[in-house]
Parts: structure tokens; sequence; C-alpha cells
């Protein structure tokens, strides 16, 4: 086990335990992974929102079927991947009876929104994001979103060995900076 | 080992779709609850009505399910800036129903009637949740109202 397991797991021991904090501090940690694993079902953003929400809400239930806290985030990003599929298969399985929410789901996580896109450089960034493959797209979004990468969440996330996230996300980012690079509109 | 590129990259990135300011905010509120046994009621629906134009005509249709009943509300906008939660439980029984919000709020408790309807009114925009009280209860993930 490496640290950061045993950091998640004494903070959902505290947490069982009554400890606020430590839970504010787990929702915290996790929640960037759980929004990105909802929004890679191709999710919209509120359903996205709910179904985080009902896995947390899931994880208090169940507590006591957890032995081990270490197993928390595997435990989460596996509940979060199933509700999120299940939502999203009912929703078309509801297609011809579109409700706004549903119509809005997206295949592959939406576009930034159009203020951001007003950006000369977030526009540049975008088009090439978008052509990276999409394991590279997913794994640089959630390394983007936790300001302390921590590899054992997204090992859990990509169901990646932990030691292979690194070079992953080092080959992404490589790769995504040479098409910068050689675009003149980037360099600008 | 990251060097200035890697990082503006990586922090346009994480503006492209982070997720909502509130969610851990939303996350803690719907897991404040007392009843930790309760059963967890996905959202199923969620229907807009009216045109929205003139205050007190816009709806919204929310149906819950849970494996032991379905909880559907309405959340009908009032003129004075809160809302009416009418609400219809099915099977129908007369059970307890009671709508949290965040604290110091107090939650309000009210009982169905025997065709399982219940209304809540003059209720605040913002975070509640919704419970059934029974065996089990049954509560739905936190609602942005």
């Amino acid at each position: 086990m490496s640290p950061d397991d045993a950091h998640l797991g004494d903070l959902l021991e505290r947490a069982r335990a009554g400890d606020r904090e430590s839970l504010r501090e787990l929702v915290r940690v996790l929640n960037p992974v759980l929004w990105r694993v909802a929004r890679a079902q191709g999710l919209a953003a509120e359903d996205a929102a709910d179904v985080v929400q009902t896995s947390w809400l899931e994880l208090i239930r169940r507590l006591d079927e957890i032995r081990n806290p270490r197993a928390v985030t595997a435990w989460l990003i596996t509940a979060t991947r199933r509700e999120a599929w299940q939502r999203r298969a009912r929703s078309r399985r509801d297609a011809d009876d579109p409700a706004p929410y549903l119509s809005a789901a997206v295949d592959d996580g939406p576009p930034p929104d159009a203020r951001l896109l007003a950006d000369e450089r977030d526009r540049v960034l975008w088009r090439h994001f978008e052509r990276l493959s999409e394991r590279c797209r997913d794994l640089l979004r959630i390394v983007a979103q936790v300001d302390r990468p921590d590899y054992t969440v997204i090992a859990s996330a990509f169901g990646m060995p932990h030691g292979s996230i690194g070079p992953t996300r080092g080959r992404c980012l490589t790769k995504l900076r040479e098409m910068l690079l050689a675009d003149p509109a980037w360099s600008m | 080992m990251d060097d200035p590129l890697d990082r503006e990259i990586l922090s346009r990135i994480a503006r492209f779709d982070p997720p909502p300011p509130d969610l851990d905010d939303r996350v803690l509120f719907a897991l404040a609850l007392d009843d930790l046994d309760a059963q967890v009621a996905r959202l199923s629906a969620e229907e807009f009505t009216g045109s929205g134009a003139r205050a007190g005509e816009r709806t919204r249709t929310i149906t819950f399910d849970a494996d032991s009943r379905t909880v559907m509300i309405t959340v009908v906008e009032r003129p004075d800036n809160l809302v009416r939660i009418d609400g219809w439980l099915a099977p129908a029984e007369a059970a307890q129903v009671s709508l949290r919000f965040p604290e110091p709020a107090p939650a309000r408790t009210i009982t169905a009637d025997s065709t399982g309807r219940f209304v809540f009114d003059e209720v605040p925009h913002g975070l509640a949740q919704l419970m059934v009280h029974g065996t089990p209860s049954v509560v739905t993930p936190s609602l942005a109202l």
C-alpha cells in the first residue's frame, strides 16, 4: 500500500467515527476524480453531479462492508462508474421521451464553454487536445484537476498499475506540447 | 518536474470542465443526515414545463426511484421567490416526509395523506434533501431548489 492509500484510509476511519473535517477532506480529495469518472461515461453536468452524490450516499450506507478502509478509493470509483453507466443506459432507454437533462448528454465530456474559448490560447489548446487519444484526454483531465497528483486515486480510476501513471502522463503531455509548439497560433 | 509550459497546459485543461464549485458542499450536505441506513433514491426523470416567462409559471417535475418506493415532486415557483413542493409517494402511504436544509435551518416534517400526497410550501431556494420515513427510510440526493 502506498502512503496515499494509508492517508485516505485514515481519513475514512476518522470520518466513520464522526469526524466531519476528515469527511470534508476525503470528499475534497476524491470528488474531482469521481466527477471525471462520471463525465467520462458521457453524462451531462447535472447528472454527473447527482451520480457523484449518490455514490457517496451508498458509501455511507455500506461503510461496514468496507473491511479495508484503504480500499475506499477503488470502491467509490467503481460505484460511480456503475451508477453513471446505469444512468446513461436509462436515459437511452427513455430516449423516446427525452427530458432536457437527458438530451444534453454528450459522448466525451463537453467542450469548454464559449467564454473560455474567447481566449485564443485556450482555443488552440482545445483543438490539439481533441486529437489526443481518449486515454490521454481522460488522464490529463484528471491530472489537471488534482493539485497534488494522487497517483493511487488515478490508478484506481483507470485500472492502471500505479507505476505506469507517471510515464503515461509524461507521454501524453509531451505529445500535446509537440503539437502546440508546432502550431504558429500557439507560439505567437 | 513540470516546467512552466506543462503547468500552463494543465491549468488550462483544468478549466475546460471542472466540477461544479458547490459539488463538495452538495455531497457533504447529503451525507450529513442522521439515518445512515436509509435507502438511496435515484433521480430517474426530470422535466421542466411552462415557459418561465412569468413568475409562477415554470415548474420542474422530478422522479426518484428507490427499491421500496417512488417519490415524485413538482417544484413550483411562487411569485415571492419561494417555491412550493407538491409531492406524491407510490405506493400510496400516509408516511412522514421530511425536508432537510443546510444548518442551521431546521428540517420540516409533515405527514402525507392516505393517497400519498404531501405539500411543502414557502420553501426557500437553495439546497434541500427529501427523506421519507419508514422501514426502510428513503433519502434523495440533495436537490438544488
